[in-house]
């Protein structure tokens, strides 16, 4: 009896040699499918040749009923124009931010500083202190951030605006906060150019009520919602897009209300075009069209 | 010596256990991030494309143009400088206009043979790098449409790999 107890007790392996045999074939199989970037097609509407205009042609009266919704964008600023009219100069300063190759860490220059660091020939240094390539840093920028300044008058530097944002790593920003009246939770930030978050605005705590410009996103915060919560410079691009949804539900009925044309400077980056066609398309505008701005 | 010898000579079991666990971790992480559909852009090389929301996938292979910060690339073939398509007055790139115009032609013989309708809009995407001016980009665009491909579309990468 003893003898039996003691044999049941014993645990046997189960072979698994098979198994890896097949895990072994399985996982090349995979890896030869998997994709960790993914990539995606954004459609642009070039104008139909029936509305072309020849030079010797008289071109159409404009439709006092249509939208002719446009937005504009400089080195400056961005501004929204329609029906003849624009909204007010959304002002902007631009940063860059990197990915250190030395460090893996992410930093933010102003784009001017950058460009006069560069020709006086230095290079923007990482937090490490090591210098990044003065040839190939162009290609380290992982993101434009356009930053919204609030001027009082067209010579006014201006002083940066500051948002609480939803975060999903690193501290960086994802989704910007409105409150009940679609307004963002933002205000002028402290010190020399805005450029310290003002102390007055506070994060929301768990439990109340916020959304996002997202349609139904209103919410209670959940507690490590709440937590992840971060104080960023405002970014022109969320100002554009509450602008635009606004345009778009204003003039629903419209025929053109779709449509939205992007004008840019020569020097613009594509970045930034496509940063726009996002906002638009988020917005409701799908057909997107280019100009130049003066050509 | 005669120990040693005797040590490295018995049957040891080796546990697959731990190699096991691994094995499972790394089939969990590919299946979830396998791509049944497949991809029709490959993105090229000695560039970095934007990072946009737009979730749009390619529905069929097209044409790609490659404008990079050294040249303007058509199917794999450099056709001019990009500093070239900077400093040019106009809008139209010579160069690009003939090469696309010849393979707008080729795809219109190729619907005729097959019994489909020629005079349709050529498709092609474009992969920009995002630092290039807007100025580049207009002119690509334009030749392009000048040269019977109206259906444009510009390549990007997804925001957070296409995750929520």
């Amino acid at each position: 009896m003893a003898k039996a107890i003691k044999k049941s007790g014993k645990v046997e392996e189960p072979d698994l040699l098979p198994a890896m045999g097949l895990f072994t074939i399985l996982i090349p199989m995979l890896l030869s499918m998997t994709s960790f970037s993914k990539l995606a097609i954004v459609e642009v509407n070039l104008p139909e040749r029936s509305m072309m205009q020849m030079d010797d042609q008289t071109p159409p009266p404009p439709d006092e009923q249509a939208l002719n919704l446009s937005l504009a964008i400089t080195d400056e600023y961005l501004v929204i124009g329609a029906r003849g009219g624009f909204q007010p100069n959304v002002y902007f300063k631009e940063y860059w931010v990197f990915r250190c190759k030395s460090d893996g860490q992410l930093i933010k220059y102003a784009a001017d500083d950058v460009k006069k660091a560069i020709s006086s020939g230095s290079a923007p240094k990482c937090k490490d202190g090591s210098e990044m390539d003065k040839e190939k840093y162009i290609y380290d920028i992982e993101s434009i951030e356009l930053d919204m300044i609030e001027k009082t008058s067209e010579e006014d530097a201006g002083r940066l605006m500051w948002g609480i944002y939803t975060s999903q790593s690193e501290g960086q920003p994802d989704s910007v906060l409105v409150d009940g009246n679609n307004n963002f939770l933002a205000l002028v930030g402290e010190g020399e150019g805005g450029a310290n978050p003002p102390a007055a605005l506070k994060k929301p705590g768990a439990g109340v009520g916020v959304a996002t410009l997202a349609q139904n996103s209103a919410r209670k915060l959940k507690p490590e919602d709440a937590a992840k919560l971060v104080v960023y410079p405002l970014s022109a691009y969320d100002e554009i897009s509450k602008q635009l949804i606004q345009i778009h539900t204003a003039f629903i009925d419209l025929e053109d209300v779709d449509n939205i044309i992007i004008v840019a400077n020569d020097n613009v980056q594509f970045d930034k075009i496509i940063q726009l066609m996002d906002r638009a398309k988020s917005a409701g505008f799908v057909k997107v069209n280019l100009a130049k701005l003066g050509g | 010596m005669a120990r040693k010898t005797r040590k490295y000579s018995e049957d040891v079991p080796f546990s697959l256990t731990s190699m096991m666990d691994m094995m499972t971790i790394i089939l969990v992480f590919l299946i979830k991030n396998l791509d049944a559909e497949g991809q029709l852009i490959t993105q090229a090389e000695n560039l970095v494309l934007p990072i946009s929301t737009s979730k749009v996938q390619a529905k069929e292979v097209s044409l790609s143009v490659v404008v990079d910060a050294g040249h303007v690339v058509v199917d794999n073939q450099k056709i001019v400088t990009t500093p070239d398509v900077m400093a040019q007055e106009d809008l139209l790139i010579a160069k690009v206009d003939s090469v696309l115009k010849l393979r707008r032609e080729t795809e219109r013989e190729h619907a005729l043979k097959a019994g489909l309708p020629a005079d349709e809009a050529g498709n092609i995407i474009i992969q920009i790098d995002k630092n290039i001016p807007y100025d580049v980009m207009y002119k690509v665009m334009a030749t392009c449409g000048f040269s019977g491909y109206t259906n444009i579309a510009f390549a990007v990468n997804m925001k957070n790999g296409g995750e929520e």
